[in-house]
């Protein structure tokens, strides 16, 4: 009896083994021929001898597949299909198999697959990314090539991807610069002037002002305005990229030095920059942390018709029109000393380096294709998501009179000449999330500004320091 | 007469209340799903949309491939729920009926590895998969069912141990063995329970997101919750539209709990010893 029941158990688990190896079988002739084609055949490639190897790409003849990774949304998705579309069918012996996934989940994925060595031969990258992947050794250097193939003067943002050494790590694929919005309804209703390129952030700040609504729709000096109900905001501002990067850079501060492994935030500008911030939010007309709360999303306060003015990066106008506000937009205000600066982020094409020499060619010519033909330019630019790397392009109408508003797309140009990219480093997600953790305290009145600036630049110094002299 | 007619108006009002209290957020969630991007970000929130976008519905259909990851959600949850039932009601029997060396330091061992977060394990999986051939393939996401999973054992075997030991020797007498124990009077007894893991396993998998992102390549591979996402985009939220689309994939879960529903209160009715 005890014999028979072993062996119904032993078929039973046998059975359930082969089910589950048969079945994984016939779907691992798909696994192979997709994965395998990017995991198995790359030998281990040296960053440094790009350029000699360059030029046996295209020319072999020899097909070679190549993974290719982007985030994307189901409109942008299809509209990359289709330029891979058309860039298969011009470089026939190029295979490209594609892997993408919404913007949050394609960074999981990425980092799982760099880790087991299965990543795409060429990516596209957030652009406060780019130096995670390339101190980390995941990415190509790209110098020689760039120096080659792409002349510098055609684009925006090539210098971007540039690190302290003068190495390249990515070409942009499209470019956020951040400007300032405004709702013309909510001026034109309280009779403000429109935003002009002379404003400092304090002239910014006394329109912000009038500008700020109570619930019973008072403004501030109002007998009765109270500052802790305000339904429409003058300035809604949050995080870093659109909220204190560009106000702490034209007073003159910042976060990291220039070899951005060290924090320079305990400094008299940036003190200045809190005490705009600050007394803003004291007197409601900047949305503090806590205001943000009682929306759907942070980006959200604007396209509700809840803010008269926003920092806002190129794409928030996608928000905007689809929100159907009535909203232009104009160059960021100037500092005390007259400094101006926009935030900018160039999401980039990123080569990875352990690629074979022949993938990786071919993920090149994938990301010379993506930068150097305008078609291909004017057609991601229809989807509205980024302002194109090319100037060419983004001077011409496909980008500039791209739609009825904003009217004044020249200012994302404009703004380009006075842009900085956000410190990045290799670990910015890290150190930005320290520093907003005690800007918090500060914009809530929890600590006093001199304390929040001591604290984060200890917080911040500590994460740079784990990652670089470990290193 | 007069107080019991009280009494039942009460619990039907306290009934009436509570309901109302449970179908708000559903109804909100429904309403919301028929706004447009305007309505939907306004502050004060507007409750009820000016007119109702039917639209949008139109539109997730229309947007992804939804179909397509309908069929793979439920062909990984429906092999998730079959592994998870057969290999966690074994494994539960096991360790709550037989007598084997190891026992307890086994079921210790079982239990230590639910403390183990899972973002931790996602690379090695992702390298034994990787290395198995069966990445972009929906293997990686219900096979890993079928090796038994530790809640689920846990919760078999409490089942199992509550069943009173007559039933047991009554059955060992007729002549069964071990596994025709387990079989006839074991699953059948435990089905309340069985029908906990069921809706629990299905929900996991009907709602995970991490495993299908880091697994799956390719679109038409892709499963429900990876397809919601996608509709938001990183610029422009169009939360209504996932508010539309989770509320689609919500069907399927909901024809479950029905059908499982009927179950569970069908044998609690039976069960027990007289």
């Amino acid at each position: 009896m005890a014999i028979t029941w072993k062996k119904t158990m032993l078929a039973a688990s046998l059975t359930l083994t082969l089910a589950a190896t048969g079945c994984g079988s016939n779907n691992a002739n798909n696994g192979a021929s997709s994965e395998g084609a990017s995991g198995s055949a790359s030998a281990p490639a040296s960053s440094s001898d790009t350029g000699a190897s360059a030029s046996a790409s295209a020319a072999s003849g020899e097909k070679v597949d190549i993974l290719l990774g982007y985030y994307s949304d189901e409109k942008s998705d299809s509209k990359m299909k289709e330029l891979i579309g058309q860039f298969t069918a011009a470089h026939p012996n190029i295979n490209v198999k594609t892997q993408s996934a919404p913007y949050g989940q394609f960074y999981q994925k990425l980092d799982t697959q760099i880790a087991a060595g299965t990543a795409p031969d060429v990516w596209l990258s957030d652009g406060v990314y780019v130096m995670k992947y390339a101190e980390r050794g995941a990415a190509k250097d790209l110098t020689d090539w760039i120096a080659k193939d792409l002349k510098a003067d055609d684009y925006y943002g090539l210098e971007y991807n540039k690190d302290a050494n003068g190495r390249y790590w990515g070409v942009p694929q499209g470019i956020q610069v951040g400007v300032l919005f405004y709702n013309k309804d909510m001026f034109d209703k309280a009779g403000v002037a429109y935003p002009t390129d002379d404003w400092t952030w304090e002239d910014l700040k006394t329109n912000a002002a009038k500008l700020t609504i109570d619930a019973k729709g008072m403004t501030e000096g109002e007998s009765g305005f109270d500052k802790n109900n305000v339904n429409q905001f003058g300035l809604t501002f949050f995080s870093i990229t659109e909220g204190w990067f560009s106000v702490l850079k034209s007073y003159g501060g910042g976060v990291l030095d220039e070899t951005g492994k060290k924090s320079a935030i305990d400094s008299a500008q940036n003190k200045q920059a809190f005490e705009w911030i600050v007394d803003g939010m004291n007197r409601g007309i900047v949305t503090d942390p806590v205001d943000l709360k009682s929306f759907q999303s942070n980006t959200a306060v604007f396209p509700s018709g809840s803010a008269a003015m926003r920092i806002g990066l190129y794409a928030r106008v996608l928000a905007a029109n689809e929100a159907g506000l009535n909203y232009d937009v104009t160059v960021l205000p100037k500092g005390p000393d007259g400094k101006r600066v926009a935030p900018v982020i160039a999401n980039s094409w990123v080569v990875n380096a352990k690629s074979s020499d022949a993938k990786a060619q071919a993920a090149w010519e994938w990301i010379k294709y993506w930068a150097t033909q305008d078609d291909v330019q004017k057609q991601w630019a229809e989807l509205g998501e980024a302002v194109p790397v090319k100037k060419s392009v983004a001077n011409s109408d496909v980008f500039l009179k791209a739609g009825a508003q904003p009217a004044n797309r020249q200012a994302f140009l404009d703004s380009l000449g006075f842009a900085q990219t956000l410190d990045v480093n290799a670990v910015w997600e890290e150190w930005v999330g320290k520093f907003n953790d005690n800007a918090q305290k500060a914009f809530l009145g929890d600590t006093s500004i001199d304390d929040a600036l001591k604290s984060a630049n200890t917080d911040v110094q500590k994460v740079l320091d784990d990652f670089y002299l470990n290193k | 007469m007069k107080h019991k007619r009280w009494s039942r108006a009460a619990a039907y009002l306290a009934i009436a209340i509570s309901s109302l209290i449970m179908i708000v957020p559903f109804v909100t969630t429904l309403m919301n799903s028929l706004k447009t991007y305007k309505e939907y970000t306004s502050v004060p929130p507007r409750w009820i949309p000016e007119t109702l976008q039917w639209s949008n519905y139109a539109k997730v259909l229309e947007l992804g491939n939804f179909g397509q990851y309908t069929l793979n959600s439920l062909y990984v949850a429906a092999l998730s729920v079959a592994g998870a039932v057969f290999s966690c009601s074994l494994v539960g029997y096991a360790f709550a009926r037989l007598r084997f060396p190891m026992k307890s330091a086994l079921f210790v061992m079982v239990l230590g590895t639910m403390m183990i977060p899972p973002v931790v394990i996602i690379i090695p999986h992702f390298i034994i998969f990787n290395n198995m051939r069966l990445l972009d393939t929906l293997t990686p996401l219900w096979v890993i069912e079928w090796l038994a999973q530790p809640f689920g054992i846990f919760l078999m075997r409490q089942a199992f141990m509550n069943i009173p030991k007559e039933y047991e020797e009554s059955a060992k007498m007729e002549g069964c063995n071990p596994f025709q124990i387990y079989l006839r009077i074991f699953v059948p007894m435990a089905n309340p329970t069985i029908a906990t893991l069921v809706i629990f396993t299905f929900m996991g998998k009907w709602n995970e997101i991490l495993a299908p992102v880091i697994y799956l390549t390719t679109n038409e591979k892709f499963t429900l919750p990876i397809g919601i996402l996608s509709l938001g985009g990183q610029w422009v939220g169009n939360e209504q539209l996932m508010v539309a689309a989770a509320l689609i994939s919500l069907i399927p879960i909901l024809a479950l709990f029905l059908f499982a529903e009927k179950y569970f209160v069908q044998n609690h009715a039976s069960s027990g010893i007289k």
